[in-house]
């Protein structure tokens, strides 16, 4: 954006507020001034995409790309436009393609050539797509679960189910309920010095909690074992600990502890997320999985990831209908859980029904592109590398 | 099953002896404790007491992860049987001749084998005469024919026809498509005995096909 353009700092001023009416006209008044400004025609294309005009957003996006061809932003917008219009996956995959080039690192964008391939039925370059992201990034939830969807159309459900398992364990949603049920609160800036922390079960277990979050184990380890110290049949702390273990892949001491909590306390609703977590690991334990899911589920209804978790549980027992209505319910509570999306895009697909799966998987595009703040991301990039003129 | 079971099991996890542990689920098994049963009888209650060896500071980190290897070392003695018991039901299922929209049918012969059935796939494309064949070869008396186009949908007759033509009008004709479920008189039309509505759909009908033949034939399917 050239200096001096007053609206064109005020129209970013206000988009980045949220101000989508006010920095739309002041995106008009900086054309007015001088129409050859890409930066602003992407940051139109962006407001148009916050409102859902997808085709004021494609062409505000294309027009900064006639004006500068590396505007990475607008690229973003456009391919967002398009797939999000839906009908217009050949110019989508073009636009993903050149994205994909401009910002080679962005994820995202090989991601969605992933989706636009797969939506226009080329299954393998798709494949081909998602694997080219998950090179980049290993942990890409989203990459990972279009792998596992186009695994189900491929070998069916039994195949695909480990995928989407692993995508959920890449996606930090889980964890949050974890923490959520535990009453542990965000990571502080300063993480708690286990020597300071008062000798006192409530401090202790907070800090614990904390340091579990924060990933510090073994500190968290020191502050449970002072817990447990004073009282071994402590079950918060036994959940605690628990969750740790199923975090380091050691399924059965996570069993062992959860069990133990449970036993002290049936109403432990941290130790029975745990158990079901840690049944769901063992192929043989599905029913169980299902039936300790099943109460975490009525335990926690207005969280989301329980009816994920139980519904991916019913899809390992083939039991497609319960699993579907239990995707809906936490699509129903949190439209914006990719997870849940893409799970019930699988369980849509087990019954034919294509073009509904589909929609499950734009629509989780969209709160996931939402999500990442990716515009702003490369807009800003778009910024520190300058613009021609 | 004896009271003690669950402690002897924790004892052997804690005492590292696989041999001894399995020796405690066999001596339950032979109390009459069906596989379904050994899991929540025996090895929850065991693991549940590591679990508290372990709060209780009676065993150590190391000692802990080492009973934890041995428990991991008998869990296929102790989980219910995961592979599904062979219904013997032998299904033939296909993607109708010019016809290559093979998703559906691949979840629906992923869900039919994960409930047991042996499902003879025979691809995209197929002609008629290969699925008499297959049936010929095999005495399956079950067939599936996936058509997701009108028009591949609309051709599902003659395989019914060329069944017919070869005296074995006792073969159950199952169909599965977007135009079958849009419209079920070209199920009808086609001479199928059923139309699948998806996966779990499939597992439904072909049990209940085979229990209605079981019933009335008191023969394999």
């Amino acid at each position: 954006m050239r200096a001096g353009s007053h609206d064109a700092i005020l129209a970013e001023t206000l988009a980045r507020r949220g101000q989508v009416g006010p920095a739309v006209a002041a995106c008009y008044a900086a054309l007015g001034e001088d129409p050859a400004q890409p930066g602003v025609h992407a940051l139109l294309a962006e407001l148009m995409l916050a409102g859902d005009f997808y085709d004021e957003a494609a062409a505000a996006a294309t027009k900064a790309i006639e004006l500068d061809p590396d505007c990475a932003p607008a690229y973003l917008d456009l391919g967002l436009a398009y797939d999000r219009r839906g009908g217009m996956w050949d110019q989508s995959i073009l636009v993903w393609h050149e994205l994909a080039e401009v910002a080679e690192d962005l994820v995202t964008a090989r991601v969605q050539l992933g989706e636009a391939f797969a939506a226009a039925s080329f299954d393998e370059e798709a494949v081909d797509a998602w694997k080219a992201a998950l090179a980049i990034d290993p942990k890409h939830p989203r990459a990972m679960y279009n792998m596992a969807v186009a695994a189900l159309k491929r070998e069916g459900v039994p195949t695909a189910l480990p995928t989407f398992r692993k995508a959920g364990e890449l996606d930090p949603s889980q964890d949050d309920l974890f923490f959520a049920i535990a009453g542990i609160g965000p990571v502080p800036d300063v993480l708690p010095d286990p020597d300071a922390v008062p000798d006192e079960r409530g401090a202790l277990l907070e800090a614990a909690g904390v340091l579990a979050r924060a990933e510090d184990y073994f500190g968290a380890q020191d502050l449970l074992s002072a817990v447990l110290e004073s009282d071994p049949a402590d079950p918060d702390a036994l959940a605690l600990a628990g969750y740790m273990y199923l975090k380091q892949e050691a399924v059965n001491e996570a069993m062992a502890v959860a069990l133990r909590a449970l036993t002290l306390s049936k109403d432990c609703i941290a130790a029975v997320y745990v158990l079901g977590v840690a049944y769901a690991k063992h192929p043989g334990l599905g029913g169980h999985a299902a039936r300790v899911l099943s109460a975490l589920a009525v335990s926690v209804p207005a969280h989301p990831m329980p009816h994920v978790l139980l519904a991916e549980s019913l899809m390992g027992l083939q039991r497609f209908t319960e699993a579907m209505k239990s995707y809906r319910t936490a699509v129903a509570l949190d439209p914006a859980c990719v997870r849940a999306r893409f799970g019930l895009a699988a369980t849509l697909l087990t019954e034919g029904r294509h073009a509904e799966a589909d929609w499950e998987v734009r629509r989780a595009a969209y709160y996931d592109t939402k999500r990442q703040n990716l515009f702003w991301t490369l807009w800003d990039a778009y910024r520190r590398g300058g613009e021609p003129g | 099953m004896s009271d003690d079971a669950p402690l002897r099991l924790y004892q052997a996890f804690v005492h590292q002896d696989p041999a001894s542990a399995i020796k405690v689920v066999e001596g339950v098994r032979a109390t009459g404790t069906t596989q379904d049963q050994i899991f929540d009888a025996l090895f929850a209650p065991a693991l549940a007491f590591l679990g508290a060896a372990w709060a209780c500071d009676d065993v150590d980190e190391i000692a802990f992860t080492q009973a934890a290897v041995v428990a991991e070392q008998i869990t296929s003695f102790v989980t219910p049987p995961s592979a599904v018991l062979d219904t013997g039901v032998t299904v033939i299922i296909g993607c109708m001749h010019k016809d290559r929209h093979a998703v559906m049918k691949n979840i629906i012969v992923a869900a039919l084998r994960g409930a047991g059935d042996r499902v003879i796939d025979l691809g995209v494309d197929v002609r008629p005469a290969d699925f008499l064949e297959k049936v010929d070869e095999t005495g399956a008396k079950i067939v599936i024919v996936c058509a997701e186009i009108l028009q591949t949908a609309r051709s599902v007759g003659r395989v019914r026809d060329m069944l017919g033509g070869a005296g074995r009008d006792d073969v159950v004709l199952l169909v599965s498509g977007g135009p079958f479920q849009a419209d079920v008189r070209i199920a009808k039309q086609a001479g199928a005995n059923g139309v699948l509505r998806g996966a779990e759909s499939a597992v439904h009908l072909v049990a209940k096909v085979a229990a209605d033949r079981l019933t009335s034939a008191g023969g394999p399917t």
